[in-house]
């Protein structure tokens, strides 16, 4: 049984059917990478895991337990962090400190209205902890939104590793960044994923990056599986290779 | 009274009423469609509208003068409001509209107040409608069958400019794109200022021709900003079609309800609201807001 | 928010409050009254700043906390036989916990939608307190509420001086509060929620909650400075509930500097200070003032308190 089981997961906006039966199952420490041409559901994918829409049909289970209908926070509570196609950050807030509020939810008195100081004490202390995993350290009392781009992707990356998950959803990571900061985030991303302790569902369009970060990838195509596999499989595999280059109807 | 008479009378009761309100609420969801501002001041230009025409019936001693001059003295505020103001803001976040137009409300309010005195003040309907005519055997005022009528002309007038004119072509794609409209070489600032001053008309329009039957009074422009908004959200932001139909649902509650439970009609309004809210955000007919 | 150096806070909290705490000492009586009213107002924006300035929930309907709690304060003196120091606490408590069912409803709701609500809450207050009549004295309000001392024969607020230190108590305890709670955890996720609220879900806060949560507080707070008010003047009525006044108190807010706590409370003093000698001038003082928070809302966004903060952090110190 894996961490992650997604069940013939489908999401219909009228006539357009956007995710078509999905399933895969992702194990505990795997890296999976979701791969497609544009339009062929990756982020609806992610949004139906997330619980930020709601699937027209087929589950989602986490650890063995029903996701699939839970609110945004609860899901998130369960233990998946994400980060977003455009990155989400609070801009005034320093680095340090939005760090700090992604790790305090995970605090058993996040919701404390007076005092605090051990629950900011200790999430700061996972805060530092993911800043410096991610190596934005020396910014970490810049203000978000004065960083850079490149930095900020890293930045939301920090927030959600600050949340100690059992999953972690990177929805392209690399997007925008220039060649140098992509292969800066992608050794940052390798030397994170190293030890195998985290389980990551990752959607790139880099097809570099995922073949060095991902160790299965899944391939869709107008919202349905068409490959699933070792990268060594998927890289050879004529399906995919005619999808992404066209002519597959 | 028999069934048919009082069917008759309330509903054309609540169909002048609506006509009032739809006057109120299009304006707003016009300047929301267009502009994504809220337009706090609605209520206050209404009441403005009520008041300018009551000074032009005075000094002409006709209603219909007032008719003209005081949608447009409220629609050249309104234009001039943006020009000078709302111009700076198109840059801020929303709530910077809100702030601005509160201020608007304000000083108008007061403005008003300065002007024309704290006491409500009687305008004189026009003589040909001043009279009763006599429906299923009931009195009835010609006015409120005037409005009526006003109402439905203001609305196929409205219908047909965004349908069938190129101004109306543009007021439509420039709310849903106002990026795409203007690298057409349409000038977008042009078009919000008109839109907003189109708007600001309508409420004097309604303010005007609401003065005959409620007095121009100090106090409208709190209740009516909230009906406004109501109609607004019910029919949901932005939607012409939305506003008609929420203008026709509130003002029925209203005089049905006013008869049967008349402690509870401005609950049934609130109620009503807060029930569509729930149901759906947007509105019955209307873009996220 | 710039991160102002410890020393400069300090300061800037003991001089004032050793200069309100001997005011009455130095200055004449009908001040004194104008300064009492101030505090009371001040209390008033400063419980807005919570919703506005903390969390960006812009109510228009905020006179609804101060008139319930004047109401309710105003009812309880008149017709119980509650000393003060019990009534007003319990006004207070009630605005708060009748506001959680009203947040609840209002956060159904975002942006405009929400605001709207706030403001039909509030015009819907001030439709039951015209009609009911015998509770509340319809248009014509309470009147002749009493300073009622006790428990135990303690009425050193009773008197004029005494209650200017009762209401001085009572904002300095609020402002300590709400200083703790914007630097709480709890206040963090406010922060996240005025900057970015679907992130902040999207971590895994159920941001209704707090929104409820900070609407309440904030209602409370507002109906404990609508509660001080009903003895402090002797009246309850409609019009601490009409619209013109929530404007007025969101004008304070603005004007004196959002999300600052102390901002409201000068903007409130400014407000009541521009009342009082413009209204000896001309009838156009509100019109003038109309136009000032216009100003403010376009050119000085930071408000009075942003403003002078600013001149001070530019003035040879290394803020950021």
């Amino acid at each position: 049984m894996g961490l992650l089981e997604v069940e013939r997961l489908t999401r219909r906006f009228g006539g357009l059917v956007a995710v078509d039966g999905v399933s895969m199952e992702v194990a505990e420490g795997e890296v999976r990478a979701v791969i497609g041409p544009n339009g062929a559901g990756k982020s609806t994918l992610f949004n139906l895991i997330t619980g930020i829409i709601k699937p027209s049909d087929g589950t989602v289970r986490f650890a063995g337990e029903r996701l699939t209908g839970l609110p945004v926070p609860r899901i998130c509570q369960r233990g998946i962090a994400r980060t977003f196609q455009l990155t989400a950050l609070f801009p005034e807030m320093t680095a340090r400190e939005n760090t700090r509020l992604a790790a305090q939810a995970r605090e058993p008195w996040h919701w404390r209205f007076l005092g605090g100081g051990a629950t900011f004490a200790s999430a700061g202390k996972r805060a530092d902890l993911a800043l410096e995993r991610l190596g934005l350290t020396a910014l970490a009392d810049v203000p978000a939104g004065f960083l850079s781009h490149g930095d900020q992707r890293l930045l939301e990356i920090a927030m959600a590793l600050a949340q100690s998950p059992r999953l972690l959803l990177l929805d392209e990571p690399t997007q925008g960044l220039s060649v140098e900061e992509t292969a800066q985030a992608v050794d940052t991303l390798a030397a994170l994923l190293a030890d195998g302790s985290l389980t990551v569902l990752l959607v790139e369009h880099d097809m570099e990056v995922v073949f060095r970060l991902a160790d299965k990838i899944t391939v869709l195509h107008r919202g349905a599986v068409i490959a699933d596999g070792s990268p060594e499989a998927i890289r050879n595999d004529s399906q995919v290779q005619r999808a992404y280059l066209g002519g597959l109807s | 009274m028999s069934l048919f008479a009082f069917l008759t009378t309330q509903s054309l009761n609540a169909l002048s009423q609506a006509a009032l309100l739809f006057f109120l609420g299009v304006g707003l969801t016009l300047i929301f469609g267009i502009m994504r501002i809220v337009n706090f001041a609605h209520g206050t230009l209404y009441m403005l509208g009520a008041f300018v025409g009551y000074s032009v019936a005075r000094s002409t001693a006709s209603f219909w003068p007032a008719l003209l001059l005081a949608p447009l003295a409220v629609g050249v505020v309104g234009v001039l409001f943006e020009l000078v103001i709302l111009r700076r803001l198109y840059r801020r976040e929303a709530s910077a509209f809100l702030m601005v137009t509160f201020g608007l409300a304000l000083v108008l309010g007061e403005i008003v107040r300065l002007t024309w005195g704290p006491e409500a003040l009687q305008v004189e309907p026009p003589q040909a409608f001043a009279g009763i005519v006599f429906l299923a055997g009931e009195p009835f005022p010609t006015y409120r069958l005037f409005l009526v009528a006003a109402g439905i002309i203001i609305a196929v007038a409205i219908w047909q400019l965004l349908d069938r004119t190129r101004l109306g072509l543009i007021i439509r794609a420039a709310s849903q794109n106002p990026e795409m409209v203007s690298a057409l070489g349409i000038d977008v600032n042009l078009v919000r200022s008109m839109v907003f001053g189109i708007g600001c008309s309508l409420a004097g329009i309604g303010g005007v021709l609401a003065a005959p039957l409620v007095t121009a009074s100090v106090g409208m422009a709190a209740t009516m900003i909230i009906d406004a908004f109501v109609i607004v959200i019910i029919g949901g932001m932005g939607s012409f079609l939305g506003s008609l139909i929420a203008a026709l649902l509130i003002a029925f509650t209203q005089v049905f309800g006013e008869y049967y439970l008349p402690d509870f009609a401005l609950a049934f309004m609130y109620l009503l609201m807060l029930l569509v809210l729930v149901i759906r955000p947007g509105g019955l007919l209307g873009k996220e807001a | 928010m710039a991160r102002r150096p410890k020393y400069l806070r300090a300061w800037y909290g003991i001089f004032p409050a050793a200069m309100l705490a001997l005011a009455p000492f130095a200055l004449p009586l009908y001040v004194m009254t104008l300064l009492t009213e101030a505090l009371i107002l001040g209390l008033f924006a400063m419980s807005l700043d919570l919703m506005v300035g903390y969390t960006r929930l812009f109510s228009f309907g905020h006179a609804a906390a101060f008139g319930f709690g004047a109401y309710a304060s105003g009812w309880l003196l008149l017709h119980t036989q509650l000393p003060m120091l019990c009534a007003v606490p319990l006004a207070a408590l009630l605005a708060g916990i009748v506001a959680i069912g009203v947040a609840w409803v209002c956060t159904q709701a975002t942006g405009v939608s929400f605001s709207m609500l706030t403001l039909a809450f509030a015009q819907l207050l001030y439709a039951v307190a015209f009609k009911w009549t015998s509770v509340t004295g319809g248009s014509d309000g309470l009147a002749g509420i009493p300073r009622r001392g006790g428990p135990f024969g303690f009425d050193a607020f009773s008197s004029r001086t005494g209650f200017y230190y009762f209401v001085l108590i009572a904002l300095a305890a609020a402002l300590v509060f709400c200083w703790a709670l914007v630097r709480s955890p709890f206040g963090a996720v406010l922060r996240g929620i005025r900057e970015n609220e679907a992130k902040t879900l999207a971590l895994g806060y159920n941001t209704r909650l707090y929104k409820i949560a900070v609407v309440a507080l904030a209602y409370g707070l507002g109906g404990l400075a609508g509660a001080l008010y009903a003895p402090f003047a002797g009246f309850a009525n409609t019009e601490l509930v009409f619209w013109l006044f929530s404007g007025q108190v969101l004008i304070m807010v603005i004007v004196g500097g959002s999300g600052t706590l102390i901002g409201p409370i000068l903007g409130a003093a400014f407000f009541l200070v521009v009342e009082h000698q413009l209204s000896n001038y001309t009838e156009a003082w509100a019109l003038g003032f109309g136009l000032i928070f216009i100003a403010f809302v376009i050119f000085a966004p930071e408000g009075i308190w942003g403003l002078l903060t600013e001149r001070l952090g530019r003035a040879g110190r290394s803020v950021r």
